[in-house]
This record gives structure tokens, sequence and C-alpha cells, in this order.
């Protein structure tokens, strides 16, 4: 248990203690992501809304249903001279009739129905009403539909028939050859049988037959039947016309095959129905005019209306589902405008948004374009009562439609149905309205709260980065206090962190100036006790004292001297710190003070060997020369304390690096490890103990360093070893060499 | 007998140099503080003031007294001897009209020697000068007895210290002076930046005067040289 806690407590350390090195504005910036929720949040909200506003839409279709049923119930004259009542309808056998687009010529060469061709049926040995030899192949067959147009029903017949049998020129029958049979229940009641035979292709007679089934004889030529017929290389096509007036809802066509032309004897009979009784009669539907004239009027409507009979066969219909402007469209059509920020929405903003939004196709394939027959869980329910609607996909899936049904009342029994259906553009539309002004709004929001979090974060992270800044500069490598932190006025926790740390500063500047202080106020304290000793002993020396007591006397002078020296040095540093922070800037030529100084040197000691080369170049600075003086002279005396007897010291002034660069090398003892930074510190010595004769404190580089910060440049120690000489002599020639860089002044 | 008053607050110091100054056959009156100095001042004035700057428990007890003495008598010459020896102090006491500034770690002789100095000049003046010790360069005269400077005619009001920096720097012209030789010229030992302070407060004196006044020359490291204009 306990390594399975230490696993744990390890990696829970481990954990707290990542810290990813990511910025306050890069974490700002990823949590602002979270704003990326909003158009989330709005697109659900926009989703939820187009849902209740489907649900909207599909009870006003269901609302426009209602009404048009209700203007249709109970009104049994549109629906009774119909096969309405009918069950059930029987594909072939019951009939309907297509609206068709335009009149046909009557020429028997079918030209004219090449569109409705798909919807023609085969009639064939399913439909086969008599045969006289049973065993015999069938070998006649049709293709028939019928059709309506002004007030007219066509039909035709494509019959294939290996043997045309047309009527005799001089015989007085009519059925002793192919010929067709018609059977209808007229408006009036009555069964009407005619028969339709020709001598020759052309224009066909036709004749109205007894009412009685079983006579075929006496026939009166009925001319109100048009029609042509015409042979083919397969059998004969007949395409005829008769007035709506003269059918009713009952219709049969039979065609009467004749095979021999000798014995003219009936070999089949193959038909829509069987028509010698009104019984066996099939229906026909012909689209109610009574209906349409009913729907007619809300043919303004926006949507497409179908009213259909029980079978679902379609009754009348009115308007176009696709170009119909649905309500909903035309409520949020908008006024053009012209204005910037309109102009600007139109070309950018929506060119972005409708990469993701779809707009509404204004082409979709709508399969119920020319349905004579419609189906669907609505129509069904509508059927057995009830309201119902749905909503489907357009087989390419570019459009939703929803379609709403209402049944239509006879007493108690539905006898239709009124179905409206409508496109979801208009939805749609409003949809891709509602999340343009989302978006637009989530947008506005995004960006300003985006904005905005980012110049918070900026203001946060500079008046860090500044506090930082000021801490890093408050205090140098030597651990002085370079500036003080000003604290910042702002009243939050960063004013608070700012204000305690320039309070530290400044605590900390205090103690370090107390520090800084130590060396001349001791000197000062120890000056007036050693004045008193000092004094005291001249008193001594002035009197007449035994050689004992003088010699005494001269050593305590001696110390007293030694020990005003270290005071004067004390002091030395501290009273050029002080001047320094009030010195008057000059501008003078660095080589002149440099050359100046050497010959002074050399002067002075005689003994020594300077190596001196300085460059041509004035190197014109900014400071004060005699500091510079000061300076040359803590590093020629640093150099000749620590130079070897006989040794050489050199003196080089160049330009280096943009940088004034004046280099003090000796030859003598080198500086121990690490020590090449320390030396420049106050009080610092690696001097050896040995010969000893004035005191030192180790002030003299620590004076060079602060002439040299005080110009601006950089001071640094080296040590130097001379390569390529015998090992023997290697020691006595390595060295120290103390390079300062000054800046100076660029000649024009 | 010349009348000296020391005030000092250290007691052996006071004594010390009381008893030396005695020796030298001056009277030598010591205060330990300025109040009683003041008091004692008030009822006649020495002919010479030594004034250390901290007195007991007054800080600038001694810039005070100076300040108040050089408003009794303009002529007074005064003294200060002090064991601060920062730029400023210096520079505040000779403002406040101290004709020396002298530094505790001054030596007897050195002090008494400083002492004389003032006493001849303050004796010497009013009084005929004598044609022989005058220096004459240029513009600049320099009467060695009254230890006066004269620019163009006119005098120019410098310390001790200064009159023997002039001196020494006129006394060979174009010759470079160095630090060591001003500071024993003008008789005193403190540290270089002392000598570049004194020579600058020198150039200011002169340039108060004659804006284009450049006798004084630097030799960068080396030290400062007398240039006769022109």
């Amino acid at each position: 248990m306990s390594t399975l806690f230490k696993h744990f407590s390890g990696l829970k350390e481990r954990v707290l203690t990542f810290h990813p090195p990511i910025g306050l504005r890069s974490k700002v910036g990823i949590l602002s992501l979270f704003l990326l929720c909003l158009p989330w949040l709005g697109y659900q909200y926009v989703w939820e809304m187009e849902k209740y506003l489907r649900y909207g839409q599909e009870k006003t279709l269901e609302g426009t249903t209602q009404a048009l049923a209700t203007a249709l119930h109970e009104r049994p004259n549109l629906f009774d001279i119909q096969a309405s009542f009918l069950t059930q309808v029987e594909q072939g056998r019951d009939l309907y009739a297509y609206q068709l687009a335009g009149p046909i010529q009557l020429d028997g060469k079918l030209n004219d129905w090449a569109l409705y061709r798909h919807r023609s049926i085969n009639y064939g040995h399913g439909h086969q009403i008599f045969k006289h030899d049973v065993q015999a192949p069938l070998n006649i067959s049709f293709n028939h539909m019928v059709g309506k147009y002004g007030g007219y029903l066509y039909a035709f017949f494509e019959v294939t028939d290996p043997s045309v049998i047309y009527r005799g020129s001089n015989s007085l029958k009519i059925d002793v050859n192919d010929h067709l049979a018609i059977a209808t229940l007229a408006p009036d009641g009555k069964f009407k049988r005619y028969i339709i035979a020709t001598q020759k292709d052309g224009w066909v007679s036709s004749y109205e037959l007894p009412a009685d089934p079983q006579k075929r004889m006496p026939v009166t030529p009925e001319l109100k039947i048009q029609g042509k017929w015409l042979k083919t290389e397969t059998g004969y096509n007949v395409e005829i016309r008769l007035p709506l007036e003269m059918v009713g809802s009952k219709l049969g066509f039979a065609i009467y095959d004749v095979n021999d032309k000798k014995t003219r004897r009936l070999d089949a009979i193959v038909g829509t129905s069987a028509i010698d009784d009104v019984e066996n009669l099939g229906t026909v539907l012909v689209p109610s005019p009574e209906i349409e004239s009913i729907i007619k009027g809300m043919s303004h409507n926006s949507s497409r209306i179908w009213v259909v009979d029980k079978h679902g066969r379609v009754l009348a219909k009115s308007g176009d589902i696709r170009t119909s402007n649905s309500v909903w469209t035309r409520t949020v059509q908008d006024k053009p405008d012209d204005s910037f920020w309109a102009r600007f929405k139109r070309d950018y903003l929506h060119r972005f948004y409708y990469k993701i939004l779809t707009t509404p196709p204004k082409d979709f394939i709508d399969s119920l374009q020319d349905s004579t027959v419609l189906e669907g869980s609505h129509i069904k329910n509508a059927l057995s009562g009830k309201q119902g609607s749905t909503w489907r996909l357009t087989p390419d899936n570019k459009a939703v439609i929803l379609a709403a049904a209402s049944p239509i009342w006879i007493d108690d029994k539905v006898m239709g149905v009124v179905i409206a259906e409508e496109t979801t553009h208009g939805i749609r539309t409003l949809r891709n309205k509602a999340l343009e002004k989302l978006f637009n709004v989530i947008l506005t929001i995004m960006s300003m709260g985006t904005l905005s979090l980012f110049f918070f974060a900026s203001s946060i992270s500079s008046r860090i980065r500044k506090l930082r800044d000021e801490a890093e500069e408050a205090i140098d490598s030597q651990g002085r206090i370079r500036k003080t932190i000003l604290g910042s006025e702002v009243r939050d926790e960063i004013g608070d962190l700012s204000r305690s740390f320039s309070s530290i500063v400044s605590r900390l500047g205090q103690y370090t100036h107390y520090l800084e202080n130590m060396s001349s106020r001791l000197s000062h304290e120890l000056r007036t006790p050693v004045a008193v000793v000092r004094s005291s002993l001249e008193h001594l020396s002035l009197q007449h004292l035994d050689p004992d007591t003088r010699k005494y006397v001269d050593r305590a002078e001696e110390g007293v001297s030694r020990l005003n020296m270290i005071l004067n040095n004390m002091s030395e540093a501290t009273r050029l710190e002080e001047s320094l922070s009030n010195a008057e800037n000059d501008i003078f030529p660095l080589s002149k003070v440099i050359s100046g100084c050497m010959q002074g040197y050399q002067l002075t000691y005689p003994e020594k060997q300077f190596v001196v080369s300085i460059t041509d170049e004035p190197l014109t600075m900014t400071g004060v020369p005699e500091y510079i003086a000061q300076l040359m002279d803590k590093l020629i005396a640093n150099a000749m304390e620590f130079s070897n007897e006989g040794t050489p010291i050199t003196v080089t002034l160049e330009m280096k690096h943009r940088q004034a660069e004046l280099v003090v090398s000796n030859f003598g003892p080198i500086l121990p490890d690490k020590m090449a930074e320390q030396i420049f510190e106050s009080m610092v010595s690696v001097r050896q103990q040995k010969a000893q004769d004035k005191p030192h404190l180790g002030l003299g580089l620590y004076i060079a360093r602060l002439i040299t910060d005080f110009h601006e440049g950089t001071i640094k120690a080296r040590n130097l070893t001379v390569e390529n000489k015998p090992s023997s002599q290697e020691l006595a020639l390595s060295g120290v060499e103390i390079i300062v860089s000054l800046p100076y002044i660029k000649d024009k | 007998m010349k009348r000296i008053a020391i005030v000092e607050d250290e007691v052996a110091i006071r004594e010390n140099y009381k008893e030396v100054l005695q020796q030298q056959g001056y009277s030598v009156q010591a205060y330990a503080n300025r109040p009683m100095a003041m008091q004692a001042f008030s009822t006649r004035l020495p002919d010479l003031a030594i004034i250390d700057i901290g007195l007991g428990d007054e800080i600038d007890g001694g810039f005070t007294l100076c300040q108040s003495l050089r408003a009794m008598s303009s002529n007074l010459p005064i003294i200060f001897l002090t064991a601060r020896d920062s730029d400023f102090d210096t520079v505040c006491g000779l403002r406040l009209g101290a004709d020396d500034y002298l530094s505790k770690d001054v030596s007897f002789p050195h002090l008494i020697a400083r002492l004389a100095a003032l006493f001849r000049r303050s004796d010497l003046q009013g009084t005929e000068s004598d044609e022989e010790s005058l220096l004459e360069r240029d513009q600049l005269v320099i009467d060695v007895n009254r230890m006066q400077v004269y620019w163009s005619k006119t005098a120019i009001e410098l310390t001790v210290t200064e009159f023997w920096m002039v001196h020494a720097l006129a006394k060979r012209p174009g010759h470079v002076r160095n630090r060591q030789e001003l500071m024993q010229e003008a008789k005193i030992f403190v540290d270089d930046s002392t000598i570049t302070s004194h020579v600058k407060r020198i150039r200011k004196k002169f340039q108060a005067l004659d804006a284009n006044f450049d006798c004084i020359d630097t030799v960068y490291g080396m030290g400062y040289r007398w240039d006769p204009q022109g």
C-alpha cells in the first residue's frame, strides 16, 4: 500500500509541478476559446426554434387541408359519379383518365402520346375475357391508356395482332371481324355499348349496339365517337375520342380478335373489363372539374393541394410546390438595403455563412409532379378518418416536403382526402435568417469579448512584465540597489505587489546604504580618536625625550600614520562615489588622457618599464578626465604592485567592438579561480600577505570599477599566459590583464 | 599677543591643540560647544577662530557658528578643523566664509604654518604692498606678502590653500605641476580629487570675473600648469 501511495503522491507532485511555458496572454486566449460555445448554443437554440416552426407549419398546413375538406364534406354528387364507392380499384380494369397537356391529333400514329406512354398498360393473357380454343395460344394483346382534354376522353389502343381482319366491304355484320367494343354506364344511368369496326385504315365508324347485351343487331351509327385506325407491322393502332358527357363512371374496352377471313369466327376477346354487363364493367376516373374549380380558389395559397378519392387517385390538383412562395418566406423578405453594413454582410459575411448554411434549392426533383395515385402514411391516416402529416425528403435529398392530409366525410364514410404539400424552404430561409443574425451578434460579441479579454490580459501581463523588469533592474549583479521601484497607484493585487516590492527595495536600499556608508562613517568616527593619539604623540615628540622613549614614540607615530592612511583610503571610495553622483561631464579625448598619464608614470617610476601602445584615434568620450586619470592611477598601482621584478607593464588603448578598450597587463602572480569578478569589490584583496609595507584595503580596483561604471563601461580581469615559451619561463611570464571597455563618441 | 579661539567638543584634542598653540606663543581660549563660544565671542572677538563642525549635539554647529562669526566680522580668519572630509562639507565650509578647511589629520607644524599665513594676511591687510613681493603674469598679479591675488587689477578672494596653489602654478608658467607638488606648495595633504576640486573652484572664481579665463590648463593625468594667455 505504501508503495502505491508513494507512487500516487509522486504522480500528484509531478502533476502539480508541471507548468507549461505559456504566457498570461496565451492562457487568456485559450480560456476565451470557451466563447466558441456561444455559436453552438445559438445554433441549438435556432434548431429548437426551427422545430417549433415546423410544428407550426404542420399545424397550419393541416388547417388548410381541414378548411378545404370542410368545403368538400357531404357533397356526394362530387364523388358518386365516380368510382369512389368501390371498395377497391383494380389496375387495368379501373381506368384513370389522365389530364392531357394538349389535344391529341387523331391519326393513329400515337406520337402525341409519347409523353404519357409510360402510363399505358399492357393487356394480354391476364385480361383475356373469352377464348374460343382454350388450348390455342393467345396471339393478341394491346397497350392502352385513356386521357382527358377539353371535354373529350381520348384513348389509344396499340394492338398486336398477326392477322388483321377488316370488315367485309359489303357485309352488314360488324362484329365478325377485328373490332373494338366500348361499354359504359352513361351519366343518365343507361348502359350503352358501341362497336368500332372498319373496312379499311382511316377514319373509323362506330355503332351503337342495342341495350340488351345479348343482341348484336340492329346497330345505329354513332358519330360522336371519332377516331382513326392504322395498320402497323405488328397489328394495328386505334386512336379515338368521345365526349365526356357520354362517359359515366363505368367504362370498359375490349378488343375482339378474328383470325380467319373465311369462317370469321371470333377467336378471343381481350379487354379492360367484361363489357356485356353493367356489373362487370370497370370504372373510369375522370379528374373532377367540379372539385378542381373548388380547389382552384386555393391555388392562390402557397401550398400544392391535391384531392384524392379513397383509392388515392387524384381527383384534382392545384398549385406548384416549386414556385410556391411559402407564407414563411414572404414574411422575411428584406427590403433592399445598400448601406455599408448591408453590403459588407452580403459580400463577406454571407459568403462565409453560406459555406455552413444551405440555401433552400430552387430546383429539386418532385416525384409527385404528375402522379395520379398518392400514397403515404398521412393519406392512410386520413383515410382512416384522422388528420395526418408527414415529412419527406425529395429523392435528390435537396428539399424536405411537408404533407398534411384531412379526410373528406360523406355520411360517416371517408370518401376522399385533401392533401396539402409545402416545402420547408420558408422555414429554412427563416432559420438561415435567424442564424445570420445570430452569427452577426455572436461574431460581434466574440470579437469584442476576445479583444477586451486580450487587452485585459495584455495590460496585466505588461504590468507584471514592467514590475519584473523593474525588480530585475533594481538590484545589480553585485546585489547593490541601482534603482528604486515606484509603487504603482493602481489599487489591485498587482498594484499591491508593486507597492510591496517598492517598499522591499527601499528598505533593502536603506540597509545597503547603511552598509555602504559603514566604512566612511567608521573612518569618520575613528578620525577623532586618531587625531587625539596623533596630536598627543606630536606633543610627546616635541618634548626632549631619551632615545628609548623616542623609539617607542616613533613607532607609535608610524602606526598612527598608517591608521590615518587606512582611514583616508576608506573614505576615498565613499568620497569618490559622492563626487561621482554630482560630477559634471566634459567631452575630452581619451587617448590624450591616457598618454598624458603614461608620461607621468614614466617620470614618476623611472625604474619601471612601460610598454605603451595607444591608438592614433582621439577616442572622444563624455565623462570626467580626472576620474579617468584616477582610474589609470589605480590600474597602474595595481599592476605595479603585482608585477614581478624586471617585467614590463603593458598598456594598450585601441578601438574594439565599437568601444575604446584599455588593457593594462602585468606579469606576476595570476588570479585565483573565480576571483576575477570579486577583485572589483570593495575590500577584497587577493594580495599575498608578504611584503606589506603599506596598508591595503583592496579599494583600488573597487574605485576603478566605480569610475568605469560611471562612464558606462565595463571592467574585467583575466589571467594572462604566454604560450610558446619554455616551461621554466612560463611561470615568470604569466600574469593578469585588466580590460576596461569605455564607450566613445563616434567622430563624424 | 594673538588671541585664538578653539571650539572643539573632544576634550583631548582641544587640550592638545590648546597646549601646542600656547607653546607657540598664542593666547588660546577653548570652548566645548557653540553657546559657550557665542557667549564669549559676543563680549570679545578673538583674532582667529578654529572651529570643529560637529559640536556636541549639534551636527552642523560649526557651520552655524561660522555664519554668526562672519556676520560679526568680515575679516576674522576662520579655520575649520574637522574629522569630516567629504567634498560636500569642504565646499559648504568654504562657502560659509571660512578661510581654510583642515582635516584633523593635519600635523602640528602644518597647522601652525597655516595659522601664521592667515595672520600674516590679516596683518598685511591695509598696509602698503611691497614691490618686490609682487608676482606679475599679464593680467594676474599676486601679492605674496598680503596673500592677495588680482586679476585685471580686481582682487579675487581666495582661501589660503587656493592662494598657494595659484601661486605655485603662476610662479613658473608653462611648467606642469603635478598634484603632489601642488600639495606640497599649498602645504596640504589631501588626496588627488581634493586638489581637483580646489582647481575647479579656483577656475570658477576667476571665471566669475572673466568669462574667457582659461589660464589654468589641465595636463591629463599629470597635473596642471599656468598657461599665459594669448
